[in-house]
């Protein structure tokens, strides 16, 4: 049996390589550490090579590549791939900041004064599962399909891990504005 | 008076992600447009997540690749084509 032949360079790079950026970006959401994340996207990189007849021509190769990511980033790290829901996290209520942006400052003003670091941090202060799906979904553009496939969990699961995911995040880029003293809080709160 | 196919503000927010990440359907993605022409607290409600959503995306996406990954993976993928790297 012979091997099935490895793509050629300007095939990889147009194909892959052009998505280095985006694997580099999760798996440095995804550990933390920027050491980490250049080891786990060379290694997705090294996998998707070895791997490429597996890849489905036509299909987004940026969904392929994140859940190659996402599977050695768990077998690294000894993660088991079925986490169970983090009940306490699930059952907050979601509650959009729309209403008490709208009361104080202009929702524009909230928005523009965050910087890029300021919202990475808060993204990487989020939960496991909840960063993963809103990393996925708002930072690199996959379907809910794409996602669902990724995480192996069903579609109706990527949606309420994304909502809550949102609003989470919402609340606390609202809470540290406020605090920073980026933007006035609602007059009626506490 | 009333469209059969109307949907009220509870469905309409319900429904709010699914209808900016482009997930519905032509028909039921029409009777939220529908709705966010007639009222005007849910089309700020979306408005303002719409803002949200692009504001994200603007603020996390400036981060790339170090230069020196991406040179060291071609080498290591090209420079011994026929010893691909176990890693
Ligand atoms: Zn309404």
């Amino acid at each position: 049996m012979s091997q099935p032949p490895s793509p050629d360079r300007e095939g990889f790079e147009r194909e892959a390589l052009v998505h280095l950026d985006a694997v580099y970006r999760t798996a440095l959401r995804l550990s933390g550490s920027p050491m980490e994340a250049e080891d786990l996207a060379q290694e997705t990189m090294f996998k998707a090579f070895r791997g490429w007849h597996q890849y489905e021509a036509g299909t987004n190769a940026k969904a392929w590549l994140l859940t190659i990511l996402r599977n050695t980033f768990i077998n690294r790290y000894r993660r088991t791939k079925q986490r169970p829901e983090m009940v306490d996290i699930t059952e907050i209520e979601p509650y959009t900041v729309f209403h008490d942006v709208q009361d104080a400052s202009p929702a524009q003003t909230f928005f523009d004064r965050l910087v890029d670091d300021e919202v990475l941090r808060a993204i990487d202060a989020l939960p496991e599962d909840f960063r993963e799906v809103l990393v996925l979904s708002d930072v690199e553009g996959l379907t809910y399909a794409e996602i669902a496939a990724s995480i192996e969990a069903p579609v109706g699961t990527v949606k309420s891990r994304l909502f809550r995911a949102r609003q989470l995040l919402q609340r606390e880029l609202y809470d540290y504005a406020v605090e920073a003293g980026y933007i006035e809080q609602r007059r009626d709160r506490p | 008076m009333s469209d059969p196919d109307a949907i009220d503000c509870h469905a309409a927010a319900d429904q709010l992600y699914e209808y900016l990440d482009g997930e519905l359907s032509p028909t039921v993605e029409s009777q939220i447009r529908a709705h966010l022409a007639d009222c005007a607290p849910c089309f700020g409600l979306f408005d303002f997540e719409e803002t949200y959503l692009r504001f994200l995306e603007a603020r996390t996406r400036a981060q790339g690749a170090p230069a020196h990954l991406r040179r060291r993976i071609l080498d290591e993928l090209f420079q011994h084509p026929e010893q691909p790297p176990r890693s």
